[in-house]
């Protein structure tokens, strides 16, 4: 089972929600692919403020967000998302990231992005 | 001023500075609500009852003292109460596309939403929706406007629909010129208020409609006012219902021949018990308003250049946007949002101006008579560290 949290330990150990935003910027930058994700209307989130593009490549999901936070969140998400069970990927929700203590992060505008991020990874 | 605002006591962590979406509420305007909800809650109009006079006269009091703040005669028949400023601009265009049935309108590219959408929805393509450009220094180009004006035909029906200030820009527009342009051409004439009204003395003489919102004058949530000329009294409402007639019978239909004519059903009445103690507030303090505003104005026009950012125009009033050169508005709002300062990003519902200025949206601070300058400044510096920040990500992922 893989455990979300478990996986991004470092940030949850993080109290000041600037080093948090700082930890999650770095991976973002890090997660980035070394091919591009193709920024094309068909990989686009809807409902973002910020533009968040996600592609499935070689049979993983991969993503590219304009904002640094944004795209380390989606990162996040979608690192957890490949390895996690076939069961874990069918219950993957907005409650999951609420569960694990991510909500926090995402103020409601940012939820419905992530929600709908959710929703096209599954499609994907 | 700070010391009116409850909000400041119980949340001092917080740095508030997004009044233009919406202002912190005055003192009296919570006691008020509070006090109906619990002790006065009645309905208004022929109630009958003691309690319900009492909110009658609360009505008509609120009225008086409206026209007493804006200069308004016979208050009974021009204010309206509302939701907002939104219903407001909609029954104001609903109207005019009831007395006329196609036109031309021109509107403010720096315009929000709400300006414009009545105008351009389904439905409405018997109306042609003209766009006025703004000048070198963000206002409303009033020189396009009269271009425009004249490449349409003399006998259409024409309409100016603008707003005094841009949620955007913070510039205040020539309303005067704007008048005597609408008065030139017989056109009718809708302002957008909202963004000017708690901060400036402004004369809105001479306009068909103008619109504002309580929500952002210290007041309540829900309430709004739409300024109407008398002559529209002359036309059916666009929301019949309770409270717009004097009788009603199986074949016919009296209208009342007040503003009541386009206050359909129960208003909000805990919102305008609270308007008469509100207004007297406004009318005490206003010249202390208006020094506020132009004084933090000055101060943002002298610093933002510090803060390493590039406005999208100086500012006259309430608000200043900026455009990051690295990093993106949501990464700064949230940044900001942890270090409990309060802005609003985005493309602030008024997209048509917007994409001409900025591929990503923008950065607003908004303030209004409580903030400080001490705010304002912790903003910028906080602005700069984030601009650090994110700068140094950036290089290291080059």
């Amino acid at each position: 089972m893989l455990d979300f949290q478990d996986m991004f330990s470092e940030l949850f150990e993080l109290e000041d929600q600037l080093d948090k935003y700082d930890w999650i910027i770095e991976y973002g930058a890090v997660a980035k692919p070394v091919f591009s994700v193709n920024k094309l209307d068909k990989n686009l989130v809807k409902g973002c403020t910020s533009n968040l593009w996600v592609e499935k490549i070689q049979d993983n999901i991969y993503c590219y967000g304009e904002s640094l936070i944004v795209q380390g969140i989606a990162s996040m998400i979608c690192d957890w998302y490949n390895q996690a069970s076939q069961k874990q990927q069918m219950n993957f929700s907005l409650n999951t990231l609420a569960d694990i203590g991510l909500a926090p992060l995402l103020s409601m505008g940012r939820q419905n992005g992530v929600a709908n991020l959710i929703a096209k990874i599954k499609t994907l | 001023m700070r010391d009116y605002f409850p909000f400041f006591k119980r949340r001092q962590d917080i740095t508030y500075l997004d009044s233009a979406a919406t202002s912190q509420t005055l003192y009296t305007v919570a006691e008020d609500q509070r006090d109906f909800m619990i002790e006065h809650k009645s309905n208004a109009h022929r109630s009958g009852n003691s309690m319900g006079t009492w909110v009658d006269q609360q009505y008509q009091l609120s009225k008086e003292l409206i026209g007493k703040w804006l200069n308004i005669n016979h208050p009974e028949k021009r204010i309206v109460y509302n939701s907002g400023t939104t219903q407001g601009l909609n029954d104001a265009a609903s109207l005019i596309m009831s007395a006329m049935s196609s036109g031309v309108v021109f509107v403010g590219i720096d315009s929000h939403h709400s300006l414009i959408l009545p105008w351009t929805q389904s439905g409405n393509s018997k109306w042609k929706v003209v766009f006025i450009n703004l000048d070198k220094d963000g206002r409303l180009d009033l020189n396009d406007l009269q271009a425009k004006i004249k490449q349409e035909p003399m006998a259409v029906s024409k309409v100016i629909a603008v707003n005094a200030v841009s949620n955007v820009l913070g510039l205040v527009n020539d309303l005067d010129a704007i008048k005597k342009i609408a008065l030139d051409i017989a056109a009718v004439s809708i302002i957008d208020a909202s963004q000017i009204i708690s901060k400036r003395q402004v004369d809105i003489s001479g306009f068909d409609f103008v619109a504002f919102s309580w929500h952002k004058v210290y007041g309540p949530m829900g309430l709004g006012c739409l300024l109407i000329d008398p002559v529209w009294l002359n036309f059916d409402p666009v929301r019949p219902g309770g409270g717009t007639v004097t009788s009603v019978s199986i074949d016919t239909v009296t209208w009342t021949d007040s503003a009541t004519k386009f206050e359909s059903g129960t208003q909000n009445l805990a919102g305008i018990c609270a308007i008469p103690r509100l207004v007297q507030w406004l009318i005490e303090h206003q010249n202390d308003i208006e020094t506020h505003d132009i004084g933090l104005a000055k101060i943002i026009n002298d610093q933002i250049s510090l803060a390493q950012f590039t406005p999208t125009s100086k500012t006259d009033s309430g608000l200043i946007c900026l455009d990051p050169a690295i990093g993106t508005v949501e990464d700064y709002t949230m940044m900001l949002d942890a270090k409990n300062i309060m802005i609003r990003s985005g493309k602030l519902c008024a997209e048509p101006l917007i994409t001409q200025i900025s591929d990503h949206g923008l950065l607003r601070l908004s303030w209004g008579c409580y903030t400080t300058k001490q705010e304002i400044e912790v903003a910028l510096d906080s602005l700069g560290e984030i601009h650090a920040r994110l700068s140094r990500h950036v290089q290291r992922a080059i």
